[in-house]
């Protein structure tokens, strides 16, 4: 198919190219150009240059045709568009105006084509395609050529078009921020602007500053040819005006300066010549007007100079219309404003491509933040590697101590087995090379260097077929710290082995050792992967599910090897060597043994012999028959066994120097490489020496004993290790400070554990440990404390009785002198003390003994006070509050110490007790019963013991009192003023001086017995029945201190519990005073509540018939109910009655006063003696006990009553002793007393002998106001009246006598006053001589 | 011819229909609009004009109007108008929807009005072809008899531009001669398609 489309084509190329018709020529082009753009793009670029060859056809059309075609399908093959743009370049140049016309209008759409497909490249890509800005460098070269047609003589039909390009590349050059509503209706070229590009970041293709540069040059352009309209032809002109406004319409920047160059325009036409004026003028007033019609603000503030202007071009007319119809406009803005909305929204949508190019933008940054990460990976890597360095110098350490464990741990023999197979081909290659000599050590050197990562490789596979339970990423984390050990180790043998190389039977002896620690890691891994897993108690019986499997193969290693004979040999051999110390450097010879063997040998045997003696260690059976050969042969060398620890020891002093060099600073490695090799050197020339003493003392020994040499090696081994394993430990420390990986921390971790495992009764490792921790930052420290104690732990569970017993001493040590230090380190704020408690896997007696002392032991200062830091109490108490929380096996023992401090001593570290046991512990149902039973114990103890003292009642608690007594003894010790003070108190008891001093003691000693348990009433009120039952039989003491701790608990408890109401309703025996108090407690604040009013009066009625138990409720009872026990009120003691007073006289807020004193006054006078059972004395001392509160009962009181009582029937009893008491309290009540006085003589108070007296009285104690009463009286009355007071005649006499009440008296009462006119004159004489006859004569009247 | 021709008036009844008549009878490429909001015609008073939408048939109008007066609109000639506007085209057309049509390269208006509304209509077009257009006003009184001037002098104009070989040089002195010739004031324009 393809083939005959292309060959159509070419032949209608070819016509259109030689044909002589033009008709025809231009029918085959188009058919070619309707058949190029059908077809696949790569075939049509294939004819493109063919196409091309048209460009020199002679006919203009068809080179019109050319361009138009180039301009459809330009863009179709991007890899010839280049080509064929720079077509247009050409064609500008044509001869034909047709074809340069076509050039530009195909050009200009070219152009905008372009300049939209760079903007939007740019902004979903960031960048432009190389094509791309190649045909745009063509396109800015077209627009050059068009510049220069628009300034250069040119055809006017021409110029127009380069006119208008110039208008298009202004457009597309400014930022569009006119009426968003007329750019939604333009096409999409015109939409495109420059600013598209704003925001984003600036290409050198597509800068806006450059391009907005060459709009307003482009503009600048226009104007110069507006000036220089005298040699423009008139069209010209009219479309630079024309161009112009469209410019200054739709890029509101340009306006004013637009605007100002067409107003300035000279009017002066007559220059014009050739050209149309009115139609030049008329393209102004187009202008302007068109001006008019945009609603822009920068135009609307120009509408007076534009409206001018037209008014001057006599366009006034059509301005206003104009004018009229933007009016409109604007009243439409409703639907304007929509619109633009509308455009508004449209506007985020174009922009939204810069969005995304900034939102693709964004993972640049990631970028480069993944290479810095890379780079902090790097460095940590290196961090790593250095610190796998200085752990070099303590893995020789570490081997030593393997050696030991190894030998005690049988079931790691296999382990070692397959471990021989790499060491023995290592060994094997290092010994050629050793062969070799000096010359050799570069050799091996580099065999290190290559075989370091297969035998790492080798190691970690063995090592992980021995853990088939491990995870693999724990297994992979805790094993990357036993790889670089065992490289470390490996290397450090090479080392030194090369530091003696001339002696081969010491760098044998230096392998062998190497090779032994390898097993040991296997268990180390074992027991660091467990760790993590134990965080917490519980945790640890699922850790100790996983280790049961792994005891039995411990277990069953034993029995394997008692059943081999060859075995069994082997382990005597082990124990002997561990438990004897003297045997020591005998088992540490046979390994060197063998090498003298060989050392007369050539060096491949040697190696071949080592060869048979791991084959017999792997078969196990034959080992015996080796043995029995070997011990003989010792004996025979025994010269050269001690040739050989003179060597082992020289070998020590090398290594000793090498570590202490090493401990120097990076800045002196130069220096301490010069002084590691001087030191090999001094270290040859004193085996040198070494070896010549050997043989001046292979003489002496001939006459010599052994013995002797013995003791002085076995001590300076045993002091060097204790020297070494510190520096290693300091090292190990040293470095764990630094690391800042979590990588690293996981590897020094377990490495420190296992350390404090393995150094037994080492207090100065412990101590460094422990420093260390505590300079740390403490949640470092803290981890590290839980990784050895667990560790410990651990070791505690899975190791035999004997090894369980060193690691439990171990474990308590440990955790002992920590917390020692966390309590002397840090203040009692400080919470790391009761985390440490609570997050160690165990915690053993004599830590809860740590917490006994911190609490509650007493502390004598030198002032002989008890000196006890209440910060520390309360760190106790809080530790003691989390452990009882977290760790129900510790409980009891820490509720124990709680309970004790409960009842300190101390008033202040009691509170703290208390507060703790009452709010927290007693909220756990599984506590509460044992601090309820505490609380009762103490409370009793404090009743009985006085019992028992004062010898009221016979106790069976012998040990309690002995216990109180011993207590009580101390108290007295330390309290001297308290004891004077309640001395003092106590001096209206009358006891025994044995007696006396016992109840001062024990006041503090019941408070100190019974705060606990009051303090739990307050949380359960049942128990309070308690406190009743014991009430009566406590001492006196003790009920002051009920009487001091019942008022707490009662106000906390308030009157609505039933359990108190109970208590109420049915008080036991011999507890009326605590039931008192407890009424006026619950009525003091606030009202009482009707049950238990109603409770009191049953209680009243029934069975306790004390009315002081109403005494507090009287507030709240009524008149109804006060009256009738009134009189038993009066019957109380004074002090009593008075406080009932004044609860009757308070009432309460709702119902006003019980009683007022008006109704109070009355009552007292109307209880009668005889039948109320009451002494007339309580009658008169209630009287007197108003009388006292004159406050209350004012005189206007006393006058209300009175005046009711004297119309009573009859009259009170203390009625007159009441009026003359009034008399003497108020004297300004007289007038008052004297109409009382003429009522009682109206009621013939004679009648009632006893209120006659008080009358009687009152009447000569008022007097003379009282006369006038007096002579009221019937002659008879005052005749006895005037016998018993016989010195009121005279004065009687003499009132009488005046004119006025002479004239009102009676014949009668004057004869008995003697005021008759005669009779009255002999009577006063006589009278006055004798007295007697007067009285008799009297009588014989009324006889 | 080798231009395309409009003719603009205000109803394209009148004057651009006679004009449209007569290029087109001597063989112009012409076509004819009118820019008002609609067509309207005389009515029995200058208070009741006629009014039809564009696109209404010049039949249709002939015979709405037989049916309200016959005599009257047959002796104020609009009979014999819609007749001969029937014969050049169906219904008149509104220039400022004429984009369908294509691109002109002059066009006529007849009134100053008219030349304004047509060149605010043409600038604010999308000039997507970048193709130079010729705008000429010619003032017309709105009679029968003036059309039929009109008419003529159109045809003279368009026939000396059709002789020009490149207007857009020689359109001043074409204007000018024409002005002196006939005594008529022009106007003229640039626009673009």
């Amino acid at each position: 198919m393809a083939a005959p489309t292309r060959d159509q084509v070419l032949s209608l190329l070819a016509a259109a190219n030689n044909h002589g018709d033009l008709a025809v020529k231009t029918s085959s082009l188009k058919q070619a150009k309707d058949l190029l753009l059908s077809i696949d793009p790569s075939l049509a670029a294939d004819l493109f240059p063919y196409l091309i060859e048209l460009q020199s056809s002679p006919e203009s059309l068809v080179r019109k045709l050319l361009i138009q075609i180039i301009e459809e399908i330009g863009f179709k093959a991007v890899e010839h568009s280049p080509t064929m743009i720079s077509l247009l370049l050409t064609f500008l140049r044509d001869g034909d105006a047709i074809v340069v016309k076509q050039s530009i209008v195909s050009g200009t759409n070219i152009f905008c084509s372009v300049f939209e497909e760079l903007i939007v490249q740019f902004q979903q890509y960031g960048k432009v395609e190389r094509w791309l800005e190649d045909i745009w460098m063509w396109m800015l070269r077209f627009k050059d050529a068009v510049f220069g047609i628009a300034v250069e003589p040119a055809s006017v039909g021409i110029k127009l078009l380069a006119l208008k390009f110039l208008e298009t590349f202004v457009l597309l050059f400014s930022s569009d921020i006119g009426d968003t509503e007329k750019l939604a209706t333009k096409g999409i070229r015109q939409a495109v602007n420059v600013e598209w590009l704003v925001g984003g970041h600036p290409h050198p293709v597509l800068d806006p500053v450059v391009l907005i540069s060459d709009a307003n040059r482009t503009i600048g352009i226009l104007l110069n040819l507006l000036l220089s309209v005298g040699s423009l032809p008139g069209c010209l002109t009219i479309t630079v005006v024309n161009c112009l406004a469209a410019i200054a319409r739709k890029r509101p920047q340009h306006y004013d300066t637009i605007l100002s160059a067409l107003l300035d325009f000279d009017p002066d036409f007559q220059r014009v010549k050739g050209c149309h004026v009115t139609s030049i003028q008329y393209s102004f007033r187009t202008a302007f007007l068109g001006f008019l019609r945009c609603t822009y603000s920068p135009i609307l503030e120009s509408r007076e100079r534009l409206i001018r202007s037209l008014r001057a071009m006599n366009a006034g007319d059509a301005a206003d219309q104009v004018i009229r119809q933007v009016d409109k406009m604007i009243k439409n803005g409703d639907r304007s404003t929509r619109d633009a909305r509308v455009s508004k929204d449209d506007q985020p949508s174009t922009q939204s491509p810069v969005s995304g190019e900034l939102s693709r933008k964004r993972p640049v940054p990631l970028d480069n933040e993944q290479l810095a990460n890379g780079h902090d990976t790097i460095s940590k890597r290196i961090r790593s590697g250095s610190d796998s360095h200085s752990t070099l110098p303590a893995q020789i350490n570490d081997s030593r101590q393997d050696l030991s464990s190894v030998n005690g741990v049988s079931a790691n023999v296999p382990v070692l087995d397959s471990e021989l197979t790499a060491v023995e081909q290592m060994i094997a290659v290092i010994g050629a090379l050793l062969a070799e000599g000096e010359r050799g050590a570069e050799s091996l050197e580099i065999l290190i260097s290559k075989i370091h990562p297969d035998l790492l490789a080798d190691i970690v596979i063995t090592n992980m077929k021995h853990l088939p339970k491990t995870p693999p990423p724990l297994a992979r984390i805790a094993n990357l710290p036993v790889t670089r050990q065992l490289s470390s180790q490996v290397s450090q043998s090479q080392v030194i082995a090369a530091s003696v190389p001339i002696n081969s039977v010491q760098s044998l002896s230096g392998t062998a050792q190497a090779s032994f620690p390898s097993p040991t890691p296997t268990v180390t891994v074992t027991v660091t992967t467990s760790l993590p897993s134990d965080t917490s108690n519980f945790s640890n019986q699922p850790a100790d599910s996983k280790r049961d499997p792994r005891r039995d193969p411990r277990r069953l290693d034993p029995r394997r090897v008692v059943v081999t004979p060859g075995g069994a040999t082997v382990s005597i051999a082990d124990d002997t060597g561990a438990t004897k110390e003297f045997d020591e450097p005998v088992s540490s010879i046979k390994p060197v043994s063998l090498p003298v063997m060989t050392a007369d040998d050539n060096t491949l045997s040697d190696l071949t012999v080592k060869i048979k003696n791991d084959d017999i260690i792997s078969e196990g059976s034959p080992v015996s028959g080796p043995d029995q050969v070997t011990p003989k042969t010792e004996v025979l060398e025994m010269p050269g066994d001690i040739h050989q620890i003179t060597e082992a020891d020289t070998s020590l002093d090398p290594s000793l120097s090498s570590t202490d060099l090493r401990d120097e600073d990076l800045s002196k490695a130069k220096l301490s490489e010069d002084t590691e090799t001087i030191g090999t050197d001094s270290s040859i020339f004193e085996i040198d020496q070494s070896s010549i003493d050997v043989q001046v003392e292979s003489t002496l020994e001939d006459t010599c004993l052994e013995l002797p040499q013995l003791p002085p090696y076995i001590e300076l081994s045993e002091e060097q290790g204790s020297k070494v394993k510190n520096m290693a430990v300091r090292r190990i420390i040293d470095s764990y400070k630094h690391l800042h990986g979590t990588d690293c921390q996981q590897f020094c971790m377990p490495l420190l554990a296992r350390l404090v495992a393995q150094i037994d009764d080492n207090d100065e490792f412990i101590t460094m440990l422990q420093k260390h921790i505590l300079e740390d930052h403490w949640r470092k420290g803290h981890e590290l404390v839980l990784h050895v104690l667990y560790h410990l732990h651990s070791l505690m569970i899975l190791d035999s009785v004997g090894n369980a017993s060193s690691s439990a001493v171990l474990y308590e040590k440990f955790l002992l002198g920590l917390a020692k230090t966390l309590l002397d380190s840090f203040p009692a704020s400080d919470k790391s003390f009761s985390r440490l408690l609570g997050e160690v896997p165990l915690l053993p007696e004599s830590s809860l003994k740590i917490l006994n002392d911190l609490c509650y032991s007493d502390v004598i200062g030198h002032d002989g006070k008890i000196i006890r830091d209440i910060e520390r109490v309360t760190q106790g108490l809080g530790a003691i509050w989390s452990l009882i929380l977290g760790r129900p096996q510790n409980r009891q023992a820490c509720l124990g110490i709680a309970l004790k401090c409960a009842v300190h001593p101390q008033d202040e570290i009691r509170a703290k007790a208390i507060r703790l046991v009452t709010n927290k512990l007693f909220q756990l149902s599984y506590i509460s019963g044992d601090v309820e039973k505490f609380a009762t114990k103490m409370l009793l103890s404090a009743v009985d013991h006085e019992v028992s003292d004062t010898g009221l009642l016979q106790s069976g608690h012998t040990e309690q009192i002995a216990e109180a007594e011993v207590e009580s003894h101390e108290i007295s010790c330390t309290s001297q003023v308290s004891e004077s003070t309640i001395s003092e108190n106590d001096t209206a008891i009358f006891a025994k001086p044995s007696i006396q001093s016992v109840p001062s003691i024990l006041f503090s000693e019941a408070q100190r017995l019974i705060s606990l348990f009051f303090a739990l009433c307050t949380k359960k009120p049942s128990l309070l029945q308690i406190v009743f039952n014991v009430y009566g039989q406590a001492p006196k003491i003790v009920k002051q201190a009920f009487h001091r701790h019942v008022p707490v608990v009662v106000r906390a408890l308030g009157q609505s519990y039933s359990e108190l109401l109970h208590i109420i309703s049915d008080p036991p025996q011999g507890s009326e005073n605590l039931l008192t108090l407890v009424l006026q407690i619950l009525t003091q604040d606030t009202t009482p509540s009707s049950d238990l009013i109603s409770t009191v009066k049953h209680l009243y009625e029934t069975k306790f018939r004390d009315v002081t138990i109403l005494v507090p409720l009287l507030s709240s009872l009524s008149k109804q109910e006060v009256l009738p026990i009134f009189p038993r009120l009066v019957d109380l003691p004074l002090e009593k009655f008075q406080r009932a007073l004044a609860h009757i006289l308070q009432g309460s807020a709702h119902t006003g006063p019980a009683l007022t004193p008006v109704e109070v006054l009355v009552a007292i006078h109307g209880i009668v003696p005889e039948k109320d059972g009451l002494a007339l004395k309580k009658i008169t001392d209630a009287c007197s006990a108003c009388f006292e509160q004159r406050t209350v009962f004012t005189q206007q009181v006393l006058a209300k009553a009175l005046n009711q009582m004297v119309d009573q029937t009859p009259l009170p009893l203390l009625f007159m002793r009441t009026v003359i008491q009034a008399i003497d309290a108020f004297p300004a009540m007289v007038d008052f007393v004297m109409e009382i006085l003429s009522k009682l003589v109206s009621r013939q108070v004679w009648r009632m002998p006893k209120l006659w007296v008080g009358f009687l009285k009152c009447v000569y104690q008022t007097q003379p106001r009282s006369f006038h009463v007096l002579l009221q009286l019937p002659p008879q009355q005052l005749e006895s009246a005037l016998n018993r007071h016989a010195n009121l005649r005279g004065p009687l006499a003499s009132y009488a006598s005046q004119p006025t009440v002479k004239s009102s008296l009676s014949r009668s009462t004057l004869a008995v006053l003697g005021l008759a006119n005669e009779t009255h004159e002999q009577h006063l004489s006589s009278s006055l001589h004798s007295s007697d006859t007067s009285s008799s004569v009297h009588g014989a009247t009324l006889t | 011819m080798k231009f395309r021709y409009a003719m603009v008036c205000s109803s394209n009844q009148n004057r651009s229909m006679e004009a449209h008549f007569l290029l087109k009878r001597q063989g112009f490429d012409v076509s004819s609009y009118g820019t008002g909001a609609h067509v309207k015609l005389p009515g029995p008073s200058l208070r009741e004009p006629n009014v039809y939408d564009f696109g209404t048939p010049y039949k249709h109008m002939i015979e709405d109007l037989r049916r309200k007066d016959p005599d009257l609109y047959k002796r104020n000639g609009i009979f014999p108008m819609l007749k001969r506007n029937s014969t050049v085209k169906l219904a008149p057309q509104r220039w400022q929807e004429n984009a369908a049509d294509g691109s002109f390269d002059v066009v006529v208006t007849f009134e100053e009005k008219v030349f304004d509304m047509v060149i605010e209509d043409l600038h604010n077009r999308d000039h997507a072809l970048l193709k130079t257009v010729l705008v000429i006003n010619l003032e017309v009184k709105d009679n029968h008899d003036e059309a039929a001037v009109g008419a003529r002098l159109t045809l003279d104009l368009c026939r000396e531009i059709e002789a020009a070989e490149s207007w857009e040089e020689s359109i001043d002195e074409i204007i000018a001669g024409f002005e002196n010739k006939h005594r008529r004031k022009l106007l003229y324009s640039i626009s673009f398609y």
